[in-house]
């Protein structure tokens, strides 16, 4: 185990440390900024001892990952696989016919009272697919833009997961575990291998659509890890970042004294009380103070060509999914390690506002073009290679159709697919084959937890490795389990 | 009859290593076979011919042999089961969450004790902890450290730490103590001088008369009304995306005058979802059940109104339960609670009492209102008493026009005016007479002028106040169960009922309504609204609930820590006539209450989750507190208490988010100050300040708001011109109350903000700021003019204003300013 998994803040041992140490020359690792020469002319505390360490600082992985930064794209309510990339001729033949007893014995479902009589349904697709690119990999109609760069990107067929309601779901994905209290993918590579940006978030969250996801703020929750690394949710609509400005009258100078004293009197409460939140909120400051300079930047477009904001689909002054598709490429390129979009509502289950018609139509129209620009404005700048860009939901959708008075499927955890491009990821793949009706893998079955070893494995750190000492036990993003999806690494 | 355990307070045993002695099976052991094994593996079940439900069939086995064996966890499929490890078999619960390490551990050291359970065990359900009603007779604890002791507060937290071999915390130092007490029972803190006072007071009850004073002070109200408005999700707009303004914030004074007034709790209850169920209900009690009105309303077009009425129906049922039962009933809206015991029926039968109602709004003149009116009303009078002089003095001459008038001319002339000569003149208005004057004064000014001034006036009507309320409907609807929660699908009818698990309605009740479902919520019989009510109340003065998982008493929530104080609790709130001041000052008296908060080496391993409240915890102030307690520093306050929200200052470009865009009109003068909880809370463009700092959104009930801890809320306290002004004013005040000296002037500054004064380090590190500042603005007047506010008096220099703001925003920004220690 490498020095920075021991843990850096927790057992940072502030009993230990005297005031007159805290209060020497805070040497805060944030590009060169020490407490000013102000502070050591004074003498006012003391020798230098202690140093509080930049949380974000870029650390060394296991060995060399062949991606550096992440984004995910999260297609929040688990969207239907039958309707985009999992093909099946059988399915649609069979039509309103029962599905054999045989597939759904012993499994259990979200809505369990809808099997209780008689056997579901089988829910034929009623899109038209074809086979795209090179790779010949099938997409429906409902994704034309995703069809252009299937020869990028790798479809994995047979995702499986374990919980099938929403919120917990969620939480598996995104912690691998269905209950509270566990840290986020992107708090463990941040907290792992820090970022490579200073000046923004490690950890940047985005998100679009109807609502925010279930479970809210606990899908980026840094868990255990200390708070310094839960995401930072950018505003979905409207200016992303608010208060950016400095009052009138304060130069980034005097805006910079302000918080250096802030910062100096945090350091003595927190070595009076012991509580490290006083120490997450110290970080908060800098980086808010970092962020000053470097956000507006960050989200003014107007440097983006209009060739760029065509590609993406974006209307100027909307918040979409497309301006957070190009907004996550602007993110990335600062060298953020791992931003997540979260979009709504892909819940089809059938019935107002989430049948698999017109309300599916419209989520797909939402995400499609954004997310293919994304894949091709990353190729084009030469970012794809350095990034991992993944797609998928908390779960997928039955065979079976709902018996609601519009087309729906319940959910599904047996096998579900996502996909994956960029850095280290093969392209042009299909991995992955589910039985006729698309109910279960027949072969390559992918677990979250292989999901999560994977991405660990492709930004350099070895998921049984990375770990997290919490109450007397080595805790880790992929629990006991994950294995890599070789097929899937180039 | 099947004999019900409690499993009560076996799971902080089970959690901490601390519980010596041997496993109790039956405490410990069968309660959690009971909710993670038993729904596949019991008389009802037998997966693999397995049955958990006794030691005896677990030893026996099934399929795959024994379950148990005695002494050897090792070798016992069961923990290799649970733990994963089994060969050829996934770890159990199959498909669930797998048990907590606790759990594992426990039942690793009874198998290895032995496995013993007592010989005539029977195969029985236990009754998941919540659902058993708290014990009445709550033996208190006996402790070794009766020193320590305040109240039997204290026994129930020491028992626990003695059994852990921990000492408690040493009482917090006094300021920190009023302080913390000022926070969390009127959310603003203590002035100076009322630090100075108690510091002090050397009298045995010196604190205890603080908490008296601070029950009797009105900010009570508001700071506890502030919680319950959340669990009320109360907002001042419809929601969804019209989302336009409504008017209610009459619900929202209601809850603040109910707790000032310590309305006990079982009555606050009752008038709020049925307070026009009461016989001769009052306006008040009409007001009270705006409760139940804070729901979202749709307004888009082409929407279904059913739907949404449903929606708000389940809305109500959703927030009845997490707010008094603390359960996730939302879950058998679509069908039976997987983990806890509501079938989709029972769902429906609650659903059933709150889907018989109207929603009406209710006018209330309130005392501006009234005045107001009446001055509205004499001016409208004096207005009309002059033109009836005019044109009872012009009738000669509209007679004359009238009869000049030949039959052409009366053709043409317009409607409204043939309308009112065909009308008797004593019959006629006051508007119709002035045309017919208008028609013999065409050119008289000063009578236009009258009558315009008129028609202005009487069009503006003061608007009333009004609030949104329920009122029963005489033709009950009908309840059919949903289909998978699908409006759509009706399924069989269902009528009013509460569920079997818990405390039954009255036998007399034949046709139970709205009213009986309130009574019932507070029958001392109720397993969950006391218990959960305590641990909220808890939760606000600890950071952190006894039941930590506070909206969910079920099975998949985290068991009590304190079970037996919980039931205590609980049981002395319904003693003391469910008197929230009587438990208030029961908990903030305490011992445990008032131990430091500062963080303690020797916990850091042994309970790093402060489970056993060793110490009191340190947290971030609410969102609203946060604004209270800048404002209150600043000089600015206004200590107001209710009427219509307020527009203080937002950032811009907040209000172009929704889709309708909505008027943001910043209040000036004293509206501009006011306590963060009566900011106007649009739901589609909520106040940023708030939501920055986990103000909840107000769309759904939430009982316990999240803490986070990010840059964008340094932004905000930082650059927010709201947050600026409060600097600013900081400033001011500082520069007028203390006269030329820096130093006592730091002092002061600091001691608005923090009580405290600075240690000399700090003071050292502020002094070297202002220094520092005065010179910055030294050179640069023009910058310093922008940084101070418009106002500034003109005998102050205007550098030193800046360096002071400067100085303030500091202050202001301090973890330990927006921290309850």
């Amino acid at each position: 185990m490498s020095h920075f998994f021991d843990n850096p803040n927790h057992n940072g041992d502030l009993q230990d440390l005297t005031r007159r140490h805290f209060f020497s020359k805070c040497a805060m690792g944030l590009g060169g900024i020490a407490l000013g020469a102000l502070m050591s002319e004074n003498k006012i505390f003391g020798a230098p001892q202690v140093k509080l360490s930049n949380p974000f600082e870029p650390k060394a992985p296991h060995y060399k990952g062949k991606a550096k930064n992440v984004i995910f794209l999260f297609m929040a309510g688990g969207p239907s696989q039958l309707e985009l990339f999992d093909y099946k001729p059988e399915l649609i033949k069979y039509n309103g016919q029962p599905i054999p007893t045989s597939y759904i014995e012993g499994k259990r479902f979200a809505f369990m009272d809808s099997f209780s009589k008689d056997p579901p349904k089988l829910l034929g697709c009623r899109r038209a697919f074809k086979q795209h690119g090179q790779s010949g990999a099938w997409v429906s109609e409902l994704f034309p833009h995703t069809a252009g760069i299937v020869d990028d990107i790798s479809i994995l067929k047979t995702c499986a997961t374990d919980l099938f309601n929403h919120a917990p779901a969620k939480l598996f994905m995104n912690t691998g575990s269905g209950q509270f209290g566990r840290p986020s993918m992107g708090s463990w590579l941040t907290y792992g291998i820090g970022s490579e940006c200073q000046n923004l978030p490690g950890f940047v969250v985005l998100q679009s659509g109807p609502r925010g996801p279930r479970g809210g703020s606990v899908n980026w929750a840094s868990g255990f890890l200390p708070t310094t690394y839960q995401g930072v949710p950018l505003r979905g609509q409207g200016e992303p970042i608010l208060n950016l400005t400095s009052p009138k009258g304060v130069s980034p100078e005097r805006q910079r004294q302000t918080i250096d004293a802030v910062r100096d009197l945090n350091v003595k409460r927190l070595m009076d009380t012991g509580d490290e939140e006083i120490r997450t909120r110290i970080s908060a400051y800098e980086m808010a103070y970092r962020m000053q300079s470097s956000a507006p930047d960050l989200i003014d477009l107007s440097d983006e060509s209009e060739k760029t904001l065509d590609m993406y689909g974006i209307k100027p002054g909307e918040g979409s999914f497309a301006r957070n598709c190009l907004l996550s490429r602007r993110l990335i390129e600062r060298g953020v390690r791992f931003v997540q979009l979260y979009h709504t509502n892909w819940d089809s289950h059938g019935g107002p506002g989430e049948d698999l018609d017109k309300s599916f139509e419209k989520v797909c129209r939402e995400v499609d073009q954004g997310q293919a620009a994304l894949v091709k404005d990353l190729k084009q700048r030469g970012l794809l290679e350095d990034t991992l860009v993944i797609w998928g939901g908390e779960f997928g959708r039955t065979p079976m159709g709902e018996n609601r008075e519009s087309a729906g499927r319940n959910h599904h955890i047996d096998t579900f697919t996502m996909w994956f491009a960029g850095g280290g990821v093969k392209a042009g793949e299909v991995i992955g084959e589910t039985d006729e009706f698309g109910f279960s893998p027949v072969e390559d079955r992918c677990h979250v937890h292989d999901i999560h070893a994977t991405i660990l494995h492709l930004l350099g750190l070895e998921h049984t490795k990375l770990t997290f000492r919490f109450q007397g036990r080595d805790f880790r993003l992929t629990d006991v389990h994950g294995e890599l999806i070789h097929k899937l690494l180039v | 009859m099947k004999r019900v355990f409690s499993i009560c307070f076996l799971f902080l045993m089970a959690a901490s290593s601390f519980a010596a002695g041997k496993v109790d099976y039956l405490k410990q052991i069968k309660p959690i076979l009971s909710s993670y094994c038993y729904q596949c593996h019991s008389e009802t079940q037998q997966k693999h011919d397995l049955r958990l439900d006794t030691a005896s069939f677990a030893i026996k086995g099934g399929q795959t042999g024994p379950a148990i064996v005695p002494g050897k966890s090792e070798d016992s499929l069961l923990y290799k089961a649970i733990m994963g490890t089994a060969p050829d078999l996934t770890r159990m619960p199959y498909k669930k969450n797998p048990l907590d390490e606790s759990q594992i551990a426990l039942i690793k050291r009874w198998i290895d004790e032995g496995a013993t359970a007592p010989a005539d065990e029977k195969a029985e359900a236990v009754l998941h902890w919540s659902f058993v009603p708290p014990e009445e007779n709550q033996p208190i604890p006996a402790v070794k450290n009766t020193k320590w002791v305040r109240n039997p507060v204290d026994n129930f937290i020491l028992t626990k730490l003695e059994a852990a071999k921990l000492k408690p915390s040493p009482e917090t130092d006094r300021i920190t103590l009023i302080r913390r007490v000022y926070l969390d029972l009127i959310g603003l803190p203590p002035t100076i001088e009322e630090v100075d006072a108690f510091v002090k007071d050397k009298s045995p009850d010196a604190y205890e008369k603080i908490v008296e004073k601070l029950l009797n002070n009105p900010h009570y109200g508001e700071r506890m009304g502030r919680h319950w408005l959340d669990a009320a999700r109360f907002a001042d707009s419809n929601g969804y995306s019209i989302d336009a303004p409504r008017q209610i914030w009459k619900f929202r004074d209601w809850v603040i005058d109910a707790f000032n007034r310590d309305m006990p709790f079982d009555q606050f209850t009752i008038e709020q979802l049925a307070g026009d169920l009461l016989p001769n209900a009052t306006p008040e009690q009409k007001v009270a059940t705006g409760f139940h009105r804070n729901t979202m309303i749709n307004q888009e077009g082409g929407i279904d109104v059913e739907q949404f009425r449903i929606e708000s129906v389940f809305d109500r049922v959703n927030t009845t339960g997490n707010t008094w039962l603390g359960l996730t009933v939302g879950c058998a809206q679509c069908h039976d609670h997987k983990f806890d015991p509501v079938s989709q029926k029972e769902f429906y039968q609650l659903f059933a009492f709150l889907n018989n109602q109207d929603e009406p709004n209710l006018t209330l003149a309130t005392d501006e209102d009234k005045v107001r009116l009446a001055e509205y009303n004499k001016e409208l009078e004096t207005l009309e008493k002059g033109l009836e002089r005019l044109i009872e003095a012009s009738a000669a001459d509209v007679l004359a026009w009238q009869k000049s008038l030949d039959s052409d001319e009366v053709g043409a002339l317009k409607p409204e005016i043939t309308t009112v000569l065909e009308t008797a003149p004593e019959k006629r208005k006051l508007k119709q007479k002035l045309l017919l004057l208008d028609q013999v004064r065409k050119d008289d000014k000063k009578y236009k002028e009258q009558k315009d001034k008129f028609l202005k006036l009487e069009k503006g009507k003061p608007q009333v106040t009004t609030t949104m309320i329920l009122a029963e409907r005489k033709e009950p609807r009908k309840t059919h169960l949903f289909i998978k929660g699908d409006f759509t699908r009706l399924g069989e009818e269902v009528f009013p009922g509460v569920p079997k698990i818990m405390n039954q309605l009255p036998a007399d009740v034949k046709n139970p309504n709205r009213l009986d479902l309130a009574k019932w919520l507070v029958d001392p019989e109720n397993p969950l609204t006391a218990r959960v009510t305590m641990n909220r109340v808890w939760m606000h003065l600890f950071g952190k609930g006894i039941v930590e998982t506070e909206n969910d008493f079920g099975t998949q929530g985290i068991p009590p820590t304190h079970p037996e104080l919980l039931d205590w609790l609980s049981r002395e709130f319904i003693r003391q006539g469910w008197s929230h001041k009587a438990m208030h000052r029961v908990l903030v008296t305490s011992a445990a209450y008032r131990q430091s908060s500062n963080f303690r080496k020797d916990l850091k391993e042994v309970d790093p989750y402060n489970r056993l409240f060793a110490r009191q915890n340190r947290f971030r102030l609410d969102a609203e507190i946060i604004r209270d307690v800048e404002l209150a520093a600043s000089g600015l306050f206004v200590p107001k208490i209710g009427g219509p929200s307020v527009h203080p200052p937002i950032p811009d470009g907040v209000m172009s988010l929704g889709q309708t865009r909505r008027e943001w009109k910043t209040s000036t003068g004293e509206d501009r100050y006011r306590r963060g909880m009566y900011t106007f809370f649009f739901r589609a463009t909520p106040p940023p300040a708030l939501t920055v700092f986990d103000a909840p959104d107000s769309n759904s009930s939430c009982t316990r708001r999240m803490r986070s801890n990010t840059p964008l809320q340094s932004l905000s306290l930082l650059n927010d011109q709201a947050f600026l002004e409060f600097a600013q004013g900081l400033a001011l005040r500082v520069l007028k109350e203390v006269p030329d000296n820096d130093n006592a002037r730091l002092d002061y500054a600091f001691r608005l903000c923090l009580a405290r004064n600075p240690a000399r380090d700090e003071r050292k590190r502020l002094s070297a700021l202002l220094d520092q500042q005065l010179k910055s603005y030294e050179n640069d007047p023009e910058e310093a003019k922008l940084l101070a506010p418009a106002n500034f008096p003109a005998e102050l220099d205007v550098k030193k204003v800046a360096a002071w703001t400067t100085v303030s925003r500091v202050l202001l920004n301090l973890d330990e300013t927006i921290s309850r220690e």
